[in-house]
């Protein structure tokens, strides 16, 4: 009893929960708005890893260049992989009809080419990196600077995101191009305008997860695949296209694991999980925040 | 017309001084094997790959592999297994009927080993193996394959109790990551931890793809033990690093099973890495064994990196090995069965001699990090360095 309400542990949950939900933002922005299945998205996380690894090991500034470096380069990638790509998909009405196909089609290729490129360039081996020598005392828990550091940032970023899409008007853009695209660009919003910004940003914010994740973890090219799953859960689970449930739902999955774990044993962290998010959905199939839809 | 003629005779002379040129130089010698360059294993195999290809650098530079007496340059055929058994036995079988190599060297990991097992016992196809360990590896017919690793996990379980033993330590925690070779050394540890007279106070196992041990650690600090055995692989084995550390766990003897002997590792964990034990049986340090530190030396000059403490000298032993009998035997299968089966071979681990499948001269042994190198700690006799309580 003592452990499960110790500081400790909950520091560990808030961590997890934190990352998750940066993870599950970027892809609530990337198919909860445009219906574009990524399941490239944990390429991208790993790939802000790599970044945030190199930009430590080479500039010998801290972790702090890789704050800014990972989502940049992310975002860039982001913003060519849409307007080469992507704006054609999403313009033809024709093709916009299978949209979660074709998409999936294409970002599955665009998964195996980067998880291949990034083995090619730098090898299969692992890597990790510690961005901070020293533990830091937090008189109740103990952590890693690493680790305090992916707290403080994945906090910041979600909440500040969360907060700037719901009283900015691009939050309610976003809002009209979720209910009906078609509508919203009679409306007047600069539809493609705001799909490139909402593609690129969740590239970037995938990217920024990685360079914190990079920091508690070991890297390889293959490591993206349980964030990609982890992302879709947590999105429907929040759902879609509700930023907010998806910080809410990646709270709730952080928090489950950590202390779903704690109480029975690590075994049942998948059972828990995916047990939760099936009983949700049977429950409430639009997610927790979700707002129930007529399919077009 | 004249000139038509001309032609065609010039290139008729010039492809038949090609032919007699290509025939002059020594016919290569074909190796062939299989590497996890995708998929579970890719993370690991490099250190194998990496030990391979220095090899085959080294040799080459002093003229090629000595065959019987023949200088020959070596020439691989490899091919990527995307660690999926099925994929490697297809692929041996490649190698041997219709690549028709003319050696064999294994692929990474012990599920791998076992697969292949079959094909090369039906061509009677003679292979050194390295990177595998277990105890159904003395099951195997020997003959076609062999293992030169001393870290079989019954073997490693009654050891560790020893040293634990030996170092006074009276109680223990395992912590056991559910992967085959982490299971079957926790099968044979815990009955040798209850016969030394160690008790067991927290016994816990974790699935492979764990992201955070903070609960699991927290009942380790709670129980105090004296050694804390993670039986862990490398993404585990940093959780286990940093939350051990945030949770305060001080006990004097700390295990951690696949990590530490990797060259990311050390770099990432610096003076943290220090007094950790783990499994290994080489290490430059030994002065006994002259060609140690030149593979150390000639691994991190080519590659950047410090070699596998584990996977990349074993890798390289059975790269030795197989130098050594194809030396004395030459290519005949029969030949380089008897000269394996029977030699006593030198490698950067010193001497190593086989008696069925198993290395008989290689001893069960552990590594601690001192000062950031690696030291042999255990079995005394054997020693680099004494073991030294983690502070």
């Amino acid at each position: 009893m003592d452990l499960l309400l110790s500081p400790q542990l909950l520091a560990a949950a808030l961590i997890a929960g934190v990352l998750y939900a940066l993870v599950a933002l970027g892809l609530n922005l990337i198919y909860g708005t445009m219906r574009l299945l990524n399941v490239a998205h944990g390429e991208l996380v790993m790939l802000g890893g790599y970044v945030a690894y190199w930009s430590f090991a080479l500039l010998g500034a801290g972790p702090w260049p890789a704050l800014i470096l990972s989502p940049l380069a992310t975002g860039l990638l982001g913003d060519a992989l849409y307007r080469g790509l992507f704006r054609q998909l999403l313009a033809n009405s024709a093709l916009a009809q299978r949209i979660e196909a074709n998409s999936l089609l294409l970002f599955f290729g665009v998964s195996i080419i980067l998880q291949n490129l990034v083995s090619l360039a730098f090898t299969a081996t692992p890597r990790g990196y510690q961005p901070f020598a020293a533990m830091v005392d937090l008189g109740a828990a103990n952590l890693t600077g690493g680790r305090l550091l992916a707290l403080f940032v994945a906090g910041i970023v979600t909440i500040a995101a969360v907060l700037l899409l719901r009283f900015n008007t691009v939050g309610l853009a976003i809002k009209a191009l979720i209910q009906n695209r078609e509508a919203a660009s009679l409306a007047g919003i600069d539809i493609e305008k705001l799909e490139r910004w909402s593609f690129v940003a969740g590239f970037a914010i995938a990217g920024l997860a990685g360079a914190l994740v990079s920091m508690v973890e070991q890297l390889s090219p293959f490591m993206g695949f349980p964030y990609m799953i982890a992302a879709f859960v947590i999105i429907i689970l929040g759902g879609l296209g509700n930023l907010t449930g998806s910080l809410i739902g990646g709270l709730v999955l952080g928090l489950l694991e950590t202390y779903g774990v704690a109480l029975t044993s690590p075994n049942y962290r998948s059972i828990l999980v995916y047990g939760v998010f099936i009983a949700v959905l049977l429950v409430r199939p639009q997610g927790l925040l979700g707002r129930a839809r007529i399919v077009r | 017309m004249f000139k038509k003629w001309m032609g065609a005779a010039l290139a008729v002379a010039g492809l038949a001084l090609a032919a007699t040129a290509t025939a002059q130089a020594a016919d290569p010698v074909r190796i062939g094997f299989s590497i996890a360059q995708t998929g579970l294993f890719a993370a690991a195999a490099p250190s194998q790959l990496n030990a391979y290809e220095l090899w085959k650098e080294q040799v080459n530079a002093t003229g090629g592999l000595d065959v019987g007496g023949t200088k020959r340059p070596i020439e691989f055929v490899m091919y990527d297994d995307q660690s999926n058994p099925e994929q490697t036995v297809k692929i041996y079988e490649k190698l041997i009927t219709e690549d028709k190599v003319d050696l064999l060297l294994a692929p990474w990991g012990t599920p791998m080993h076992f697969a292949i097992a079959g094909v090369l016992e039906k061509h009677q196809f003679p292979m050194v193996g390295n990177s595998a360990a277990s105890v159904q590896l003395r099951d195997l017919k020997p003959g076609n394959i062999w293992f030169p690793t001393s870290a079989i996990p019954d073997r490693m379980a009654d050891e560790l109790a020893k040293m634990l033993t030996a170092n006074g330590a009276k109680t223990a925690a395992v912590l056991t990551n559910q992967l085959p070779f982490s299971l079957e050394i926790k099968q044979f540890l815990i009955p040798a931890l209850d016969k030394a007279g160690i008790k067991v106070a927290v016994n816990d196992e974790y699935p492979p793809d764990v992201k955070d041990m903070t609960a699991l650690l927290g009942k380790v600090k709670a129980a105090n033990v004296d050694a804390v055995l993670a039986l862990s692989y490398p993404n585990d084995s940093i959780l286990y690093m940093n939350q051990a550390k945030e949770a305060g766990i001080k006990a004097p003897f700390q295990f951690v099973l696949v990590g530490p002997t990797i060259d990311f590792f050390g770099k990432m964990f610096g003076k943290d890495l220090d007094g950790i034990v783990t499994i290994g049986h080489w290490t430059p340090a030994k002065a006994d064994w002259p060609k140690a530190k030149p593979f150390f030396d000639a691994y991190v000059a080519k590659f950047n990196a410090n070699p596998d403490y584990l996977d990349s000298a074993l890798a390289y032993m059975s790269c030795e090995i197989l130098q050594q009998a194809v030396a004395k035997a030459g290519l005949d299968k029969a030949k380089i069965r008897e000269a394996i089966s029977t030699m006593t071979f030198d490698t950067i681990n010193g001497p190593v001699k086989f008696e069925g499948v198993q290395n008989v001269t290689t001893p069960t042994s552990f590594l601690q990090f001192q000062d950031g190198k690696a030291q042999l700690v255990w079995p005394p006799e054997a020693a680099t360095a004494p073991y030294k309580p983690r502070t």
